[in-house]
């Protein structure tokens, strides 16, 4: 979906760059290609920040009147040459150069990223020095331009808005903060806030015998968590678990409990979008069987635990949510109904908000962030010469829960697969659609391997759709130490054939 | 017939078809008009196109062709077209879309009719409302089949400033007229009106803003199929199948088994060439790559379609264009062609040359009950050949089947109830009729399956399908017979009544080749055909062998020796595309020619009669032209088999 709009910029004119180990479809549309190593992305950006601020290209006025800390960073990055980088990224300095240029040159320049930036032991930092670089370059408030983060869900903006998070309440407001469990308190009533854990820190709860029971919605961390023996064995482990789920999904193997979801043909509701708009959804079908829409099931439990109120419908949970969500105040089923509209909404009057950081950012001043380059958790060696990355393809989803269950879309990848560079390939003296095994220090898989040039010479792909090709049996446990996310962009892998 | 229609009793005229049948009408805003029932609101009347074409009414999404059941140890099988088949008009439809009707008509009804096309068909009456505005993908005028309904339409509506015209085209269209007859006034100035209409539509035609020169695009085709830009201009395709899902001419389609206990069914979902998995082999071969396919889609619309139907394959609706993500259009590759074909050094490919005006083949397809409907029929013995090859012994549990069958074809398709269906070679002669065998290699779920039945085990039989190998032309002559593997199972038919007519042929060679011995097959058979005179087996392997007195290499290096009288010898191969050019590259050098050199191609046919599209290689499907081809031909066909 987002590609098509970059589509259409480009053929308004506009410069394309991609970085990426693999060659995505549209790096074949890009003005500059970057071939990037896996782990790299700090060096790559740093150098950025370094050619721009070293050739005078960045915006002093925005930097002068909206950001703190610049020179700090600039002191920071001041050996970060594109000759520096290359070393490190393998990108041709001269590349590195004219991403720079081109880059600072646009009147409005937009940095689209996925979890290429930020499944990484430095996932927040790369996050940051992004910031950086459309912070200098004055890319933020105004239409074309910002720092966009592309959701790999239809409503993950929405779960994280409305506090499907360990450390906040919805409203991403602070779950210690003795105010927030003050206003809350008054429309729930007494309960129990603090900081949770994150999901790898659960399973190391559990594993430690201090986590009893799990509750599981619409997640599959079977396949898609890192150092997936660890994951099956705290599963096991778990005195209780509950999975709540539309398919009975590899997780939910390991259930005491199996909650039937209806997915979202079957009901009404909202969802949240990557461009933080909130729009309905309206029933199609009636729930299959037994299942029941996600928000009645937790209704029906909570009264079950002996909370007092009740939800009639989706509606009303959104009445609750103006009145506790600053953001979605003014976000009611009456003003959705057709396009919807973006959060901050803080009341009815107001239009909804298209840019984040207009005039003004939330905090007052941009601050920029100090993010010296680190290597990645794994590094490639003897035994383990390859350096594995993982990802998607077009026709399936995630953990394949749903995808794989579509014909259509489960022929086109009908299992896992492994992408080899020609070169790497020929080393090993393998061919195209061979079985091979593929070892970590964690474990081995089997895959068939796809011999391609669409991937950089001694980095391997895989994605982690496939149940009978586990890919995070042989992901780390390496996580970033802020958000906790793993890193499942660097692992180092041995291929033979099996 | 000219009738006039008030503006204002439109919606009144749309309420008295709604008391007769299910009556959908334009619904929605802008790009997101849609067909819905009428529920007394005024329908939409502005917009372009509907966002979907009338396609999905005639040919559903998803729809069961038969059901089964286990009973009693044999199937019950039933079909399912015409299953909850209601009547409805469909009011508001475009040229674009009706020429769509017209040409799937001809496809899915011309031969081997599709019965749950016939049956949906029969149900629909379609109204077409005239263009009067064009938008900017929209190219029918220069496809010569719009902005008016030509053809498609049981009743079409032309707005003028002070009325509707109303013009019906078929019985069904005269049934509306009648049901409307309190707003419907024959239109006093029947010629002027005409004349009226035909100005309306120039002036509509003069306003598009797409214009082209479509009158020599098969042959700029036929010069571009090698050209550079194809790899810039369809490169970003990501296989969504978004394009074929919206054109009105895609007729393609998949079966999946839905099993519940002890019945299931056979349902087909539309499918798309643009999938990767469309013409990918077991083994993961695929003949068409990621520029190919999306070239294919251009050839089928703009070229093989016409070539084979003599109809328009793409009706100009542009709704393709609009609808990838990737921007890939078919006017940007129109445009690229005609430049391209300008070139000094553009030349017709042979491959690209095809003059195919559409034959019905002299073999009729048998049809029991339904073209996709299979007739029960039972294991009464198996036989293994090689370690994954067996031979099935099959016979119909309806006796009457066989005393009415009649020889001839070159393939059936057997049918696993709740796994699936594989087309089989027919290895038999037309001499055996109380039985049928065929020889099964294990490779996927189905023959998997069937190497796990026994005796007494039912599977399902449609067929024969395909042409056969010219039996009765041949005669007289020497004959090669090349066959590598299973290969040689499908050539079997053909051996089985030359030696039934020894005396008609002259000089006869077997060639057998494999692997390793325990690869090659009907060795019973070669031992019989060797010990009849003026009959030579030959073997050859890859691995040197004890058991068998067989040439360790290729077959190629036996030829010269064979002692044929090469200018009227005729050679009969099967085996992989690449192995077929080999050998036919030294037969021909030998003096034979390439029309004298037989082959069978048997590539992904699946339902048999020309409609599944799986094994359309350009304008030919293999399942019904083919599989057997001499050489020549095969070398004039695109090279994606």
């Amino acid at each position: 979906m987002v590609a098509t709009r970059v589509f259409e910029a480009k053929e308004k004119g506009a410069s394309l760059y991609v970085v990426d180990p693999r060659r995505i479809r549209l790096a074949e549309f890009a003005d500059e290609y970057a071939e990037i190593e896996p782990g790299t992305n700090l060096a790559f950006v740093n150098a950025l920040i370094h050619i721009i601020i070293e050739e005078d290209l960045y915006d002093h006025k925005f930097v002068a009147e909206r950001v703190e800390n610049f020179e700090a960073v600039k002191e920071s990055v001041k050996d970060c040459t594109a000759k520096w980088a290359e070393e490190i990224t393998n990108i041709p300095a001269e590349t590195i150069e004219n991403i720079a240029r081109g880059f600072a040159g646009a009147d409005k320049g937009s940095v689209l990223y996925a979890m290429g930036i930020t499944q990484h032991k430095t996932g927040t930092k790369n996050v940051a020095s992004l910031a950086n670089l459309v912070m200098i370059t004055g890319n933020v408030g105004r239409e074309g331009t910002g720092l966009n983060p592309l959701r790999g869900q239809n409503n993950v903006q929405g779960a994280c808005d409305l506090g499907a998070l360990p450390n906040v309440l919805p409203g991403y407001q602070k779950a210690v903060d003795p105010a927030t469990k003050e206003k809350y308190g008054k429309v729930w009533g007494d309960f129990s806030c603090f900081d949770g854990n994150k999901i790898p820190e659960m399973f190391d709860r559990i594993d430690e015998g201090k986590m009893k029971a799990l509750y599981v919605m619409g997640e599959n961390p079977v396949l898609s968590d890192p150092d997936q023996q660890h994951v099956m064995h705290c599963l096991e482990k778990v005195d209780f678990m509950v999975v709540q789920d539309i398919f009975l999904s590899e997780t939910a193997q390991y259930a005491d409990v199996v909650l039937p979801g209806a997915s979202f043909l079957e009901k009404d509701g909202s969802f949240t979008n990557t461009e933080r708009r909130a729009q309905l959804i309206h029933k199609a079908l009636e729930p299959i069987g037994e299942s029941k829409p996600d928000w009645l099931i937790l209704a029906e439990l909570m009264q079950m635990f002996g909370y007092e109120g009740s939800y009639e419908n989706p509606s009303a949970v959104m009445d609750e949510i103006n009145t506790l969500v600053p953001q979605y105040g003014g976000i009611t089923y009456e003003r959705i109904q057709d396009v919807g509209l973006q959060w901050p909404c803080p009341n009815l009057d107001h239009p909804g908000t298209q840019y984040l950081h207009k005039d003004k950012f939330i905090r007052g001043k941009g601050l920029m962030t100090v993010t010296p380059y680190e290597e990645p958790g794994e590094q490639a060696d003897e035994e383990y010469p390859l350096i594995m990355t993982t990802g998607r393809v077009h026709h399936h989803y995630h953990t394949g829960t749903m995808t794989r269950e579509v014909w259509t879309l489960d022929r086109e990848y009908p299992g896992g697969f492994v992408e080899i560079n020609k070169a790497d390939a020929e080393k090993m003296g393998l061919w195209d659609h061979q079985m091979v095994k593929i070892s970590s220090r964690r474990g081995s898989i089997t895959a068939k391997a796809v011999i391609t040039d669409n991937i950089k010479e001694g980095v391997v792909f895989m994605s982690f759709h496939f149940a009978e090709s586990p890919v995070n049996k042989l992901t780390s446990q390496v996580v970033d130490p802020v958000t906790k996310i793993p890193e499942y962009k660097v692992t180092a892998v041995r291929i033979e054939v099996a | 017939m000219i009738y006039k229609l008030s503006k204002d009793n439109l919606n009144n005229l749309l309420g008295v078809w709604n008391k007769q049948q299910q009556l959908l009408v334009p619904y929605g805003q802008k790009d997101n008009v849609m067909l819905l029932p009428w529920n007394g609101d005024e329908p939409q009347l502005d917009y372009i196109n509907l966002a979907l074409p009338v396609k999905e009414f005639l040919f559903e999404q998803k729809e069961a062709l038969f059901s089964w059941e286990k009973k009693d140890g044999t199937f019950e099988v039933n079909n399912e077209a015409g299953t909850g088949v209601e009547k409805k008009i469909l009011f508001g439809i475009r040229a674009c879309d009706t020429y769509g009707v017209f040409y799937t008509d001809r496809f899915y009804l011309g031969e081997f009719e599709d019965t749950n096309y016939r049956a949906r068909r029969d149900a629909t009456t379609v109204v077409a409302l005239n263009c009067l505005t064009s938008g900017k993908n929209c190219f029918c005028s220069s496809q010569g089949v719009g902005p008016f309904s030509k053809a498609g339409h049981d009743l079409v509506l032309t707005e003028l400033e002070d009325c509707y015209l109303v013009e019906s085209a078929t019985d069904k269209g005269d049934r509306l007229i009648a049901w409307g007859h309190d707003y419907l006034r024959r239109h006093e100035a029947q010629a002027l009106s005409a004349e009226k209409k035909d100005e309306l539509e120039q002036k509509v035609k003069e306003g598009f803003q797409v214009q082209l020169d479509l009158s020599n695009i098969g042959e700029e085709l036929s010069k571009t199929f090698d050209a550079d830009f194809w790899e810039e201009e369809a490169h970003a395709c990501i296989s969504c199948t978004g394009c074929t899902s919206v054109c009105p001419t895609c007729t393609c389609f998949n079966v999946v088994e839905e099993v519940e206990g002890d019945a299931g069914r056979r349902v087909r979902y539309w499918d798309s060439c643009q999938s990767a998995h469309f013409t990918r082999n077991a083994g993961d071969h695929n003949p068409r790559s990621n520029v190919s396919r999306a070239r294919y889609r251009i050839y089928d619309k703009l070229k093989y379609i016409e070539e084979r139907f003599g109809y328009k394959g793409c009706t100009g609706c542009g709704r393709c264009i609009a609808t990838c993500p990737t921007n890939i259009s078919i006017l940007k590759i129109i445009e690229r062609i005609q430049e391209a074909a300008k070139k000094p050094d553009a030349k017709l490919l042979v491959s690209q040359i095809t003059e195919i005006a559409y034959q019905r083949p002299e073999n009729d397809i048998a049809m029991h009950k339904s073209l996709y409907m299979p007739d029960v029929a039972t294991i009464t013995k198996m036989v293994d050949e090689t370690p994954d090859i067996k031979r099935f012994f099959l016979e119909y549990d309806d006796k009457e089947l066989h005393k009415n069958f009649k020889f001839k074809g070159q393939f059936f398709e057997i049918s696993v109830f709740g796994v699936g269906e594989v087309a089989i070679s027919i290895p038999f002669g037309p001499s055996q009729r109380d039985h049928f065998d065929f020889c099964i290699k294990k490779v996927g779920s189905v023959t998997e399956k069937l190497h796990a039945m026994q005796p007494g085990d039912k599977v399902g039989l449609r067929g024969p399908f395909g042409k056969s190998f010219p039996y009765e032309e041949i005669k007289g002559r020497d004959i090669l017979v090349v066959g590598s593997g299973v290969g040689l199972a499908p050539v079997r038919t053909m051996i089985v009544q030359i030696m039934e007519n020894r005396e008609e042929f002259g000089k006869i060679v077997i060639m057998a080749s494999a692997l390793h011995d325990y690869g090659l097959v009907l060795t019973d058979d070669l031992e019989e055909w060797s010990k009849i005179p003026g009959v030579v087996v030959k073997y050859s392997l890859k691995y040197p062998s004890d058991e068998i007195d067989a040439y360790t290499g290729y077959i190629n290096d036996l030829l010269p020796d064979l002692g044929l009288a090469w200018q009227n010898t005729t050679a009969v191969i099967c085996a992989s595309p690449r192995r077929i050019k080999k050998v036919s590259k030294d037969l021909l050098a030998l003096g034979m020619k390439g029309t004298d050199i037989l082959t069978t191609l048997e590539t992904h046919m699946r339902c048999g009669s020309g409609k599944c599209g799986h094994c359309k290689v350009g304008s030919h499907y293999m399942c019904v032209d083919g599989p057997v081809y001499n050489y020549e031909e095969m070398l004039n066909m695109p090279p994606e088999f």
